[in-house]
């Protein structure tokens, strides 16, 4: 619990950058806000219950976007979340419009930006025809690169458009890069019609952005695996071959590797459960919908409650805890 | 005996002049005069124009019901007669003009005593050919019997010849009476016309209700006006060419398959294709003078052409196959045409029907015999106007267009009277007397809100106060079909609940450009009391393009178990896919929610009803209990995806802003808090840094100053005293 580089650090800079202000915070905010419920059923078990959620990763449940993405934690407890209830959409084949995978982001996060969802789509279809159809695994790790590391791609892509440029965006640069620098140009100029820049100079860039980066990046080494297997590439074949990377994935811990996508027997069973029941729950009120009566239905709704409320008073524990990565 | 029997015929037929008088004096005299009539008939309102169409349908249906055939539809009848004392009432003195222009269309035979008339005297000059007035005879030609009568006859009927129900199998001959003008074959067998190519004065020929199979033998009748070939087997529009001066032109139940060879009758008026078997409409150019089309109970899929009528003002179209608003659009172009129908079509079942129609045909007076009111139509465009104005799809206003619009009186009273649960009856008064269902319509320039039998349309955001209004109990106990159209969604929401207690039988939804655009928004609609069909039109709502969206209707609504969605049926399969796409989100949300989330999501709804029940408690107290029970309702109706539930845009925002103060106050706080501690644990660090080197110091201290025992003893003695 404790780790050397706490003594490094005053504690106040210590607590921020592990982002425990964060929840702290964001715990007596919650408080505050349903002061009146919990002060009836205690604050010392809200806060155990809040920080039992945190670490269940179930915290960020329709919470507003700024609390999700105010933590890389956060991030990765939304991704998994929006795999763990949109798997079934995967598993069912249906290919979705950006738009549509934006509106069930929506469902978890009501002010979810349709920013973010819009460049997730772009790497998937390669900055054109946005209005394609996309599998839900493409998408999936596209978005979990864009949502996870957007402010790490949004310098990436400052790096990428000053290269381009032929200017060199780091003035605090390895010594040789210069000489090969000057060694480039010509040949980028003869060379301009070639897609994108040269891997290796892109990669240093890379490498000295990750050292400086305060927010969090993939680990430089599995950059340079990613990088190290072209000559050039361009910007979204950068993302692409980001997020399509499963070291990254599983560096991330967010998501299951993606032979594994569409597996995950615990919610299978669950939701077979739940399709049972509400097959039974459908033919039953069936039956009933046959018998007329002008008031009829509020007679139903009376005699529908005490039926329904078991499910919900008996919520299934959640044995299922989720360690996450940092 | 047969003075007697002439006797009595002769009295029956001087009650027939009294009816059929306007038709003798119109073709007695010249056509100059029976073209004023026509013309008067012409400017006469579009009243008598229905009218006309009417009996003309209704007439045959009326002398087929005479105990044969088809019986008349009821609402036909009824419509017609009230139409007629409408007609009575309101146009006064034209009404004169407009019957004996009706009976010029062939109905101066629907009187019993014309038919008897004409049959007693076929009876006496038929077989036994003993007759003294008509004589009907074999001639050298075998097959044709010639017809001749007496000059007593001639004389009274010296320009009409009537030989209805005669069995006539074909044309008579008919001799020496070239100054013929009305010539009527009703009711026989015939199957070809022949044999009156000499009479060529012919005004009017009514061969209604033979077997002809062909138009034919037509060509010298130059001065035809009237030709009615209604209830006959023709299958093709031919030989007219000579009939340039051709008035009305009647070919309602035939064969016909397609209109065509009609191009040269420049002066025709009516045209009746009623009862036959065309697919669509087209190649109507040339017919400058049309003013009334009947095609009601073809198969017609299509109209064009129609825009190349100028004078084109009825048109009918009831009982075909029109499904699309583009099938039909160039009548949108016509200048002319005020009156129009299309019931018993598809399209009239569409959500957008009436106000498309109405948006797009500015001229229109009349749709499916209901008067449209210059109001309601301004509304509706100043509505649709108003909507593509916020969404931005129009860049700038046409200025012609504002002005109309700002043109169309405002009139309060008409808003205000209509609080009271006495609606003014918009609709033309025709219908008031036609149907028991209410007719309420009442307009400002802004909104319309509409009762239509079962269905209550809301246009424009404004419309949504009229639930604030007193509705009857009737009224609102009939209503079970709501419709929005040009209203943001997110304003439906806030009045949802108001809609469950105003109209509690409700069970189809129809919304229509109202900015759906997201899943979650049909969480709103969750707070129901019961939702039997959902249909969403694709104009302006975006989430149907979704593939999931039906699906999430029904995981989210299941509660409703709905039947329709888009009208298509909801099966059991469609409901296990939907469970099986988000049920996991349910249970989710549902199971893994710490508990003070849950609490604060339900509570949140909740706590709307109790907002909302807070500010009705004043009005009514009845209406208490019914909350309670609805809220008690929402708990146990589906607390696994309660908790999926929609706040609109703006609450939504509120409360970020809400949430953003508090998150402020709680940094602030928890800043000093973890200041102060980290001081502490500071100062705490600090202090068991120095304490082992301290304890040690204080401890030489105190070793130091006890080492000399007497001195330490004189001195505390010293102080004790000095204490003292």
């Amino acid at each position: 619990m404790l780790s050397p580089e706490r003594l490094a650090l005053p504690d106040y800079e210590y607590l921020a950058q592990r982002h425990v202000l964060t929840y702290m915070e964001d715990a007596v905010c919650q408080l505050l806000e349903n002061k009146e419920d919990i002060s009836q059923y205690g604050i010392a078990r809200f806060f155990t219950e809040y920080f039992n959620s945190v670490c269940q990763g179930t915290h960020i449940l329709f919470r507003e976007f700024s609390f999700i993405q105010a933590t890389p934690h956060n991030r990765a407890s939304f991704l998994r979340a929006f795999w763990r209830c949109f798997r079934t959409v995967g598993k069912n084949g249906d290919l979705l419009t950006m738009r549509e995978y934006h509106c069930l982001l929506q469902l978890l996060c009501p002010d979810f930006p349709l920013e973010l969802t819009q460049k997730a789509a772009r790497i998937v279809l390669m900055d054109d025809a946005m209005d394609c159809l996309m599998s839900f695994s493409d998408f999936l790790f596209a978005f979990q690169i864009q949502f996870y590391y957007s402010e790490f791609l949004e310098s990436v892509a400052a790096i990428y458009q000053d290269l381009l440029a032929g200017k060199n965006p780091n003035t605090v640069i390895v010594p040789t890069s210069s000489s090969g620098q000057h060694r480039q140009r010509p040949a980028l100029g003869e060379a301009s019609t070639l897609e994108g820049v040269e891997a290796s100079l892109f990669y240093q860039c890379l490498e000295n952005l990750c050292d400086r980066h305060k927010y969090s990046c993939p680990p430089p080494a599995l950059v340079k695996e990613v990088l190290s297997n072209v000559q050039r590439l361009t910007f979204y074949g950068f993302l692409v071959a980001l997020s399509k990377h499963h070291g990254i994935n599983q560096a991330l811990g967010a998501l299951p590797d993606k032979g594994d996508l569409m597996h995950d027997p615990a919610m299978d069973e669950e939701l077979e459960r739940l399709v049972v029941r509400s097959r039974l729950h459908r033919t039953s009120r069936q039956h009933r919908a046959e018998k007329p009566g002008a008031f009829g239905f509020q007679r139903r709704d009376k005699l529908e409650a005490p039926e329904s409320m078991p499910s919900a008073s008996a919520p299934t524990p959640c044995p299922y805890r989720w360690e996450p990565r940092e | 005996m047969i003075p007697g029997k002439y006797r009595s015929v002769s009295g029956r037929a001087a009650n027939n002049v009294n009816c059929g008088l306007h038709l003798v004096i119109q073709t007695s005299s010249l056509p100059e005069k029976s073209k004023v009539e026509f013309k008067l008939n012409k400017e006469t309102p579009s009243f008598s124009g229905r009218l006309l169409q009417h009996d003309l349908e209704r007439n045959y249906s009326s002398r087929q019901g005479d105990g044969r055939v088809i019986s008349p539809s009821p609402r036909n009848k009824s419509s017609c007669i009230s139409s007629t004392t409408n007609v009575t009432e309101l146009c006064g003195l034209e009404m004169k003009t407009t019957m004996s222009s009706l009976s010029a269309f062939g109905d101066s035979s629907i009187q019993t005593p014309s038919k008897s008339r004409i049959r007693q005297g076929c009876h006496s000059a038929g077989p036994n050919v003993s007759g003294d007035h008509i004589n009907l005879a074999s001639s050298s030609m075998p097959s044709f019997p010639i017809l001749q009568r007496s000059s007593e006859e001639k004389i009274l009927y010296s320009d009409r010849l009537t030989l209805e129900r005669q069995k006539l199998t074909v044309c008579p001959i008919i001799d020496g009476e070239e100054h013929l003008r009305l010539l009527n074959f009703q009711h026989n067998f015939i199957t070809r016309i022949q044999n009156i190519s000499n009479l060529q004065r012919l005004i009017f020929l009514d061969l209604y209700d033979n077997q002809i199979e062909e138009i034919s033998g037509l060509s010298t009748l130059r001065s035809l006006r009237v030709l009615l070939l209604g209830k006959n087997r023709i299958k093709k529009i031919s030989n007219l060419e000579n009939l340039k001066s051709l008035d009305v032109l009647d070919l309602h139940g035939n064969q016909i398959t397609k209109i065509e060879n009609v191009n040269h009758l420049c002066d025709l008026r009516v045209l009746n294709l009623a009862r036959n078997l065309l697919s669509h409409v087209d190649n109507l150019n040339g017919l400058d003078s049309l003013t009334e089309l009947n095609l009601r109970h073809n198969q017609i899929t299509f109209v064009r052409d129609v825009d190349n009528l100028p004078c084109l003002q009825r048109l009918f179209l009831s009982f075909n196959n029109i499904s699309t608003f583009e099938s039909v659009c160039c009548l949108a172009d016509s200048s002319s045409l005020s009156d129009i129908t299309f019931d018993g079509n598809p399209i009239a079942q569409e959500s957008w029907y009436k106000h498309t129609i109405l948006q797009n045909m500015m001229q229109l007076r009349q749709l499916d015999m209901k008067r449209v009111t210059e109001k309601k139509r301004l509304t509706i465009n100043n509505v649709a106007r108003k909507w593509d104005l916020q969404q931005h799809r129009i860049p700038n206003i046409a200025p012609n267009q504002d002005r109309k619009v700002s043109d169309s009186p405002q009139d309060p009273s008409q808003l205000h009277g209509s609080t009271i649960s006495a609606f003014p009856e918009e609709t033309g008064s025709l219908d008031s007397g036609l149907t028991s269902a209410l007719q309420g319509l009442s307009v400002t320039d802004t909104h319309l809100v509409e009762v239509d039998g079962d269905t209550l349309s809301l246009y424009g955001s404004g419309a949504l106060e009229s639930l604030d209004r007193n509705w009857s109990v009737q009224t609102a106990g009939m209503v079970t079909t709501v419709s929005f159209t040009f209203i943001e969604f997110d304003e439906i929401v806030q009045v949802l609940p108001k809609l469950k207690i105003k109209f509690p039988n409700s069970l189809h939804l129809k919304f229509k450009e109202t900015n759906l655009v997201m899943l979650q928004q049909f969480n709103a609609l969750a707070q129901l009391r019961r939702v039997d069909q959902l249909t969403i039109d694709p104009q302006g709502n975006p989430v149907v393009n979704f593939t999931l969206w039906k699906y999430y209707v029904l995981f989210r609504l299941s509660h409703f178990s709905m039947q329709k969605i888009n009208g298509t049926e909801v099966t059991q399969n469609d409901m296990i896919m939907a469970e099986r796409l988000f049920g996991i989100l349910a249970h989710v949300a549902s199971s893994e929610l710490p508990q003070y989330r849950l609490i604060s999501i339900l509570g949140d709804a909740r706590k709307k009803q109790f907002r909302y029940l807070l500010e009705t408690k004043g009005k009514k107290p009845g209406l208490v209990n019914e909350e309670n029970s609805d809220s008690k309702r929402l708990v146990g109706e589906n607390t696994n995806r309660a908790t999926l539930n929609y706040t609109t845009r703006d609450f939504y925002n509120e409360r970020l802003e809400e949430i953003k103060e508090k998150k402020k106050f709680c940094k602030m706080y928890m800043e000093d808090l973890v200041k102060e501690a980290t001081e502490i644990n500071m100062k705490n660090e600090a202090l068991q840094k120095l304490w082992p080197q301290m304890f040690i110091e204080l401890v030489r201290d105190a070793v130091i100053e006890i080492r000399n025992k007497s001195s330490y003893m004189k001195l505390c003695l010293q102080q004790i005293t000095d204490q003292k």
